[in-house]
């Protein structure tokens, strides 16, 4: 195993060739962000151009246009790097709108807190 | 610097990066630094339909902060090496 040698001070993963590049960023709060990384620090701050959000339930989808966005790096998970050749979504997948988006995302919501309250009505049978 | 130095070693092997969200992305390690920020080239991702979004991603850039394991292969480890330098790296630390 080697050490550190000086050139190594200048090693870093650098977000520089993801310049100008269409990207999705995603969120620790579980957002999609999509968008053209224009600046970026040594924090993982970002700047994206053109930002929307792709909020996804089940098989719908739907952007939702956000402009120009700073991104703060601790709220940064990944940067990934879209290739233009392939779908960015699969094939099956439904283009809806926003308000559609928002009632499915409700409905969703809806039935999470529905098992929720049911598991907390069955906790006093203590089954584990 | 230890595990810097050790991922530095490991650049160009394929590895298995899982997340604290619990995405898990198996991908060649293109670089690192000294955050443990990673860049991986090649990109899967563990189980593609959960992660629908994910689908037109081949390389990707990797928050150091966010990472809960990454997963070498069983050959890409030499224990010995790596055990000296930590001795030394206690030793000197």
């Amino acid at each position: 195993m080697s050490w550190a040698g000086p050139e190594d001070i200048f090693l870093s993963t650098s977000l520089a060739s993801y310049l100008d590049k269409k990207l999705l960023v995603l969120l620790r709060d579980g957002r999609k962000l999509l968008g053209i990384l224009r600046s970026f620090d040594q924090f993982a701050n970002a700047v994206l151009e053109g930002a929307c959000e792709r909020v996804i339930v089940g098989d719908l989808y739907c952007d939702i246009p956000l402009g120009l966005y700073v991104i703060r790096g601790e709220n940064v998970v990944l940067i990934g790097e879209l290739d233009l050749e392939r779908e960015e979504l699969p094939p099956h997948m439904i283009g809806v709108s926003a308000s559609e988006i928002k009632r499915a995302q409700k409905a969703e919501r809806d039935a999470t807190d529905l098992k929720g309250s049911m598991r907390k009505r069955m906790e006093f049978l203590d089954l584990d | 610097m230890l595990f810097f130095s050790y991922f530095k070693e490991l650049v160009g092997k394929e590895v298995t990066v899982e997340l604290k969200n619990d995405l898990a992305m198996r991908g060649i390690l293109h670089s690192v630094d000294q955050y443990l920020n990673i860049k991986l080239e090649n990109t899967r991702v563990v189980d593609q339909d959960k992660y629908p979004h994910m689908s037109s991603v081949r390389n990707c850039f990797i928050r150091g902060s966010v990472v809960r394991y990454v997963q070498l292969p069983p050959d890409g480890v030499d224990i010995d090496i790596l055990h000296d330098a930590t001795r030394r790296e206690a030793r000197g630390g």
